[in-house]
């Protein structure tokens, strides 16, 4: 049987090295190899050496993933929960690509300049626009993880990447790579994936 | 008091009254310059609004009376459209309403209600507007740029906003409306070709920039809209350019002797001195296309049409990643260029936001490519170029050019040197 939490973790994340696989499925590193590996044999994801190298699924690993992954919508009676949450997702997500761009570009004398990061009040500003909106995010993962469990990891992983940014660690809204941003982007690619949405 | 304010020449031109589309739109209709005929719902009737959940007792009578006058005036039952204008500039961050007939009470509390969007509240935080200012409500007789095949709809420039030299630049669809133009949902098409499609609405329309421009003594850009045949201007604001082009336009427009030296001098702000220390594709460089630039700086490199490509490729020298739009499949690919391109998306896209996080040069929204990934070309206008081959792209301006290309730094912009002397009373 295919391992659909590491294909749809690796689906969702992209192309990734494997700590990231780990961390994110909530895998030991060496279980997460070993799956990867099962996965490998199956022609389903595959590895890339070199600098910029990493685990990434193979065009057939995309479609069991889409077809496994609809299985899974369906066999819960999920459809109509997690289509409701995506049109909220949805309305939500110019706020957020707005906030990633305040974030990186600021507005000087009405011209968007690049944020130097040395005013640390328009800093908090964002920060505060960030944990506004994710105040509202939660009613999309609540309703996410009430209809299929395995949503109810972006709720942390979004928790863990505003809790780092509170705490002074501004590089986790929308520069690293367990960023808010990044965390925001896979959930976006992980409802179109689950509701077979083209991007 | 009255909350209601016909836009007629002899309407002052108050921002706080009328907003800053309203206040635009009368100094357009004094300079001669064709208005669809209007009314303005002043930011205190919002405010009001806002305080206490509906709108403020009589407006809705006097919306019917405003509505009558406006139909008596053009001699005809209409469809209006009904806009949001605050006193200072939010593009794009409240509701639109348009084609509306008949009682207008439910679209006003609409716009009025988007004063407090989410999105808008962000909007105010981050640019320091304050939140107690409420929008205008613009209502004016709609124009339709997809009436006939001779209507369209168009921004344009009176100066380039990449670069700062004098000539129309912007956009424009034909057989569509302004708000396509604005949503990014039809392509648009440069705005020198409405000259030969129509040439009496580019004439006007010249006409009109000229005016705006000398008025404000300052580059400015409009939105407008023709209508079968006939050009209709619907926003005028001045200034909007950056870095190097507002450089370049405060210095030619006071050698144009519109301001004077000390004036071009405090038009440049340090900020903008800053943007202008970015390198740049030289001005005059014959450019592919010009996307939307969504991360200042200059990359070269050779194409690649996938992320895997891009990785690959990247270990025997720089690359630039051209894609339709990115999404976190390609993130090896984003990591690994020296510069991205997509063809689609805006300033907030994931390639866009991404670029900025990595501080690699990016150019969005080109839409006169098309990626053939199969192929492995990229269709450019008037050729094919094949992956593998050179590009330069320009992440302030969004140039795209084929092969190498020269770049300028502060220290070689000529414009950018003489408004330094200019501001330095020791050498002048």
């Amino acid at each position: 049987m295919t391992d659909l939490l590491v294909l749809h973790t690796l689906r969702c994340l992209g192309f990734t090295d494997l700590q990231r696989v780990a961390d994110t499925a909530g895998l030991t590193p060496s279980d997460a190899e070993s799956r990867l590996i099962d996965l490998a044999v199956g022609g389903l994801v595959t590895r890339t050496s070199g600098a910029f190298g990493g685990w990434g699924l193979t065009a057939a690993g995309k479609t069991a993933d889409a077809r496994l992954v609809a299985e899974e919508l369906d066999a819960a009676g999920s459809r109509a929960a997690v289509t409701t949450a995506y049109e909220a997702f949805m309305i939500l997500n110019p706020e957020l690509m707005d906030l990633c761009t305040a974030w990186h570009m600021r507005p000087v004398d009405g011209v968007a300049e690049v944020n130097d990061h040395t005013d640390p009040a328009y800093d908090a500003r964002v920060l505060a626009r960030f944990v506004d909106l994710d105040r509202r995010a939660s009613d999309v993962c609540s309703a996410l993880s009430a209809t299929l469990p395995r949503f109810g990891r972006y709720r942390g992983r979004l928790t863990a990447a505003l809790d780092l940014a509170k705490a002074g660690k501004l590089e986790h809204l929308a520069d690293t790579t367990t960023s808010y941003h990044n965390v925001w982007f896979q959930l976006h690619e992980d409802l179109l994936v689950t509701l077979g949405i083209p991007r | 008091m009255t909350h209601l304010h016909v836009l007629a020449p002899s309407t002052p031109a108050d921002a706080g009254i009328l907003g800053g589309k309203g206040a635009g739109l009368v100094t357009l209709m004094r300079l001669g310059l064709p208005v669809p005929a209007g009314f303005a719902v002043s930011p205190a009737a919002c405010r009001k609004f806002l305080e206490d959940g509906r709108l403020p007792d009589g407006l809705t009578t006097s919306l019917d009376d405003a509505m009558r006058d406006l139909e008596a005036a053009t001699g005809r039952p209409l469809p209006v459209s009904v806009r949001s204008g605050a006193a200072v500039s939010m593009p794009g961050m409240m509701t639109t309403v348009l084609d509306v007939r008949g009682p207008l009470g439910e679209a006003v509390e609409t716009v009025f209600a988007s004063w407090d969007s989410p999105r808008a509240v962000s909007y105010r935080e981050l640019h320091g507007i304050p939140h107690n200012l409420g929008t205008a409500v613009i209502v004016q007789a709609m124009v339709y740029g997809d009436r006939d095949e001779h209507s369209g709809s168009g921004v344009a420039f009176s100066r380039d906003p990449g670069t700062g030299v004098k000539g129309p630049y912007g956009d424009v669809l034909f057989g569509h409306r302004g708000d396509d133009v604005v949503s990014g949902r039809v392509a648009t098409r440069p705005l020198g070709e409405l000259a030969d499609r129509e040439p009496v609405v580019w004439a006007a329309l010249l006409d009109g920039l000229d005016r705006v421009e000398r008025h404000h003594r300052d580059v400015c850009h409009v939105e407008f809209t023709y209508e079968s045949g006939r050009l209709w201007f619907l926003q005028v604001r001045p200034g909007g350019l950056a870095g190097r082009a507002a450089v370049r336009a405060a210095v030619d427009l006071a050698d144009e002797g519109l301001i004077d030296r000390a004036t071009a001098v405090r038009r440049v702000s340090a900020g903008q001195l800053r943007a202008a220390r970015t390198p740049r594709i030289r001005v005059g460089t014959a450019v592919l296309t010009r996307g939307v630039g969504a991360s200042p700086g200059v990359a070269s490199g050779r194409i690649a049409l996938t992320a895997d490509r891009a990785v690959r490729m990247a270990a025997e020298g720089p690359v630039i990643l051209v894609r339709p739009h990115t999404s976190p499949l390609d993130m090896h690919g984003l990591a690994a260029a020296a510069g991205i391109v997509t063809t689609v998306g805006g300033p907030t896209s994931h390639a866009a936001v991404v670029a900025r996080s990595l501080g690699r040069p990016a150019v969005v929204g080109a839409a006169a490519l098309t990626v053939d990934a199969v192929a492995g070309c990229v269709h450019v206008p008037g050729g094919t170029l094949a992956e593998g081959s050179v590009l330069t792209i320009d992440g302030a301006g969004g140039d795209v050019v084929a092969g190498p290309a020269e770049t300028t730094t502060a220290d070689t912009d000529p414009h950018l040197s003489r408004l330094l002397t200019w501001a330095d009373p020791g050498t002048r």
